[in-house]
């Protein structure tokens, strides 16, 4: 179940490219790290595995589906919580539920739904517009969306940016729980330690290339913060 | 420290330098932005401007002798009207925008300096950036210089110029004034109050008859007797009324510096309100476009700009045909001004309704198509509904029409309306744009691309607003629904068109991309 299988990914921006031949396989039950700086291709490479940005060249099978075939089927199978904003900014939490709800064909989601928003925090700004969220309020919701229809593929880009501890907490149990049911999960973020400790493996990008594929523990401590930092000069 | 200049410690003259400097900063930073193209674009535009500016003086003023200044008795007696009318025309567009709009959106603004003078004097540098503005201000001077002819026509054109420039500083003053009630306590309440009193007093005008006394005795013939001195040659009259205005123009220019700075000091309440208010959640929608719809009418209705622009819209061209107790044929332009109005709110940049929601609402399993559509069937009925209101209004005072004077007003309602909406529709997957329409005075777009927007549709639904004028003089109602298929079916295949560009992954990935941010 979930696994992700990318292989020589270009993925072009008229003349910058983004990617320049990356290679990814995620195995479900498992969360990998996409490591790297300010546009390694961290955020194209979610991107393309959601089906929102179609691959210049390569192969991308998610959860035995190729995204560039069937990208309907893609994002059934995926839940994406995307880098940057994420939410219509004048509706409720509750309408994103409701409107992923009707198009992921989710029955007797009421309870999830608010189950999930209340473990986020959100329970009490459930019916408020999302244009008057702080950030962290707008990640942690972006988290929920993602998670909410339990997908075998699990994207989150940026998931901890400029969250509270308790919403970090939360957020590495939705994806304890993802790993749990046998989903993939795939994490970008440039904070290394949380990354370490979602994660079991690890892939750090440079200048839209794969440099490194590695266990996520090789990155723990001092000793793993200057390996990584190696890999980013 | 402080970053601002202050009038008691710095003097009015370095705040007034720093503030015009300021402004010179922003439309250059704003311009480097540009690419290449749209700086080709921007320079034939202003050129285009300049030289119909230049004809709307001097064509009219040739023609006079040509038509042997025919109905020019009549054009007299009207000019301090269209003076004034112009002025009105300011002040609406001041307040409907929030106090003008913005040289630098305020979420890009944030990080530098900006003071309320450069506000200020930005939003009065774009205010002409508006096709109802330089339609307005050629038809002032066009009608002027025909009365006059060409005599001495540099001399007498200086007096109009200047009214037009003190017109639209007056507005600006006006619309920051009103933008500071609405920010202030109960200031929804009282904004509301303010247009009831006035809307009700214009009402009371026009039904007690009292409207052409009133315009009769408006001072804005002194504008016309100035520019009439030069003609005459009486030239310390001239040279009187010259300074007289240009030194109005200082004040009102540099005083409107003053209610922009209360304004903006005020919090936004209306934009709090909508942003912290609880909504009600509503039943679950039964079908996906439902569903997709429900959000986009959302995203519409709970924008400031958009709420205050729609009725705006809905209501001014309305009540401007009851006041002038418009015949149907004339009529049947309004739905064309109308549809243009609503599309520039929003519609020519359709998918920034979503913001920063668009690559998430991408991620959703939902046809392409069906998405597509949700934005088409929004923005149709948004343009139906604020056309039917102008309609609505219009026929209090157009009297019962004929079979073919309803057909052409109805035909053109909808033709217009799928005429606009196709077009607004190519232009948002061609020219995505971030935009953050939290703010009164936020755009779809950039100003300058905009003012090029709003001269394209204004142009385009015109053309189609007269030839139903035509058809409505017909014996039979028949006429127009033969000139409504053939647009119709132009208007469903240019639609067809761009929904097939939607559905391409990789146009739609830099549409969403784009308006995310």
């Amino acid at each position: 179940m979930g696994d992700i299988k990318v292989r020589g990914l270009r993925v072009r921006f008229g003349t910058v490219e983004a990617v320049r031949g990356i290679d990814v396989t995620a195995y479900g039950g498992r969360a990998t790290a996409l490591l790297g700086r300010n546009g390694a291709g961290k955020s194209t490479t979610m991107r393309v595995l959601a089906g929102v940005v179609p691959p210049t060249a390569g192969t991308v099978v998610v959860d035995g589906i190729d995204v560039v075939a069937d990208p309907l089927r893609t994002k059934r199978r995926t839940g994406y919580c995307p880098d940057v904003g994420g939410l219509v900014p004048r509706a409720t939490p509750w309408e994103h539920l409701q409107l992923a709800a009707r198009l992921r064909r989710l029955e007797d989601w009421e309870d999830r739904g608010r189950d999930l928003l209340e473990r986020f925090e959100l329970g009490d700004a459930a019916h408020r517009v999302t244009g008057g969220f702080s950030h962290g309020m707008g990640r942690r919701l972006s988290v929920v969306l993602a998670a909410f229809h339990e997908p075998p593929v699990l994207l989150l880009d940026e998931p901890f940016d400029g969250v509270d501890p308790l919403g970090v907490d939360a957020t590495q149990q939705v994806i304890r729980e993802a790993k749990a049911r046998g989903a993939a999960v795939l994490v970008s973020t440039h904070l290394r330690d949380l990354a370490v400790e979602a994660c079991e493996d690890a892939l750090v990008l440079r200048g839209g290339s794969a440099v490194a594929g590695m266990d996520a523990a090789e990155l723990v401590g001092e000793a793993g913060a200057r390996a990584y930092r190696s890999l980013l000069d | 420290m402080r970053t601002d200049r202050s009038w008691t410690e710095d003097g009015p003259v370095a705040v007034v330098a720093t503030g015009v400097a300021d402004v010179g900063a922003l439309l250059t930073f704003r311009r480097a932005g540009l690419r290449a193209g749209a700086r080709r674009r921007l320079r034939i535009g202003a050129g285009l401007v300049l030289g119909l500016t230049v004809a709307a003086i001097v064509v009219p003023a040739l023609l006079r002798a040509p038509l042997d200044g025919r109905r020019v008795g009549d054009l007299v007696a009207v000019l301090p009207s269209v003076y004034l009318g112009f002025a009105v025309l300011t002040v609406v567009a001041a307040i409907s925008s929030g106090g003008g709009r913005e040289l630098l959106p305020r979420d890009q603004a944030v990080a530098f300096p900006v003071s309320a003078l450069t506000e200020h004097l930005g939003a009065l540098v774009l205010a002409p950036l508006n096709v109802a503005w330089l339609i307005q201000a050629w038809a002032l001077l066009g009608t002027t210089t025909y009365v006059l002819g060409p005599r001495h026509l540099a001399a007498a054109v200086v007096p109009l110029l200047l009214w037009i420039a003190v017109a639209t500083a007056f507005g600006q003053l006006v619309g920051w004034g009103f933008e500071g009630l609405r920010r202030g306590p109960h200031g929804a309440l009282v904004t509301r109050s303010i247009v009831a009193v006035v809307a009700a007093g214009g009402v009371g005008l026009v039904l007690g008859g009292r409207t052409t006394d009133l315009l009769d005795r408006s001072p804005t013939v002194e504008v016309y007797l100035a520019a009439a001195a030069a003609t005459g040659g009486l030239w310390w009259h001239w040279l009187i009324a010259v300074l007289l205005l240009g030194g109005l123009l200082v004040l009102l220019a540099l005083a409107g510096g003053i209610p922009a700075r209360w304004a903006l000091k005020r919090p936004q309440r209306e934009e709090l309100r909508l942003e912290s208010g609880h909504r009600e959640p509503g039943p679950n929608p039964r079908s996906d476009l439902a569903a997709m719809i429900r959000l986009d009418r959302a995203s519409i209705w709970r924008a400031v700009p958009l709420r205050r622009g729609l009725l705006v819209l809905g209501l001014m061209p309305g009540a401007v045909a009851l006041a002038g107790e418009l015949t149907w044929d004339l009529v049947t332009i309004l739905p064309g001004l109308v549809a243009s109005g609503g599309a520039l709110l929003f519609g020519v940049n359709t998918w920034c309704l979503d913001g920063a929601g668009a690559l998430w609402r991408d991620s959703l399993p939902v046809d392409p198509k069906v998405a597509f559509l949700a934005k088409v069937v929004v923005l149709f009925e948004v343009l139906l509904v604020a056309g039917a209101l102008t309609i609505a209004l219009a026929a209090v005072r157009a009297g019962a029409p004929s079979s073919a004077e309803l057909a052409s007003v109805l035909l053109a309602t909808i033709v217009v309306a799928a005429q606009v909406v196709a077009t607004s529709l190519r232009w948002s997957v061609r020219s995505p744009y971030a935009v953050n329409l939290r703010s009164a005075r936020a755009t779809p777009a950039p100003p300058v691309v905009m003012a090029g927007y709003s001269a394209r549709l204004a142009a385009k639904t015109t053309v189609v607003g007269l030839i139903f004028s035509g058809t409505s003089l017909a014996a039979d109602w028949r006429a127009a629904a033969l000139v409504a298929v053939p647009l119709l079916c132009w208007s469903a295949y240019r639609l067809v068109g761009t929904a097939e560009a939607w559905a391409h992954p990789v146009v739609r990935a830099r549409v969403v991309a784009t308006v995310s941010g």
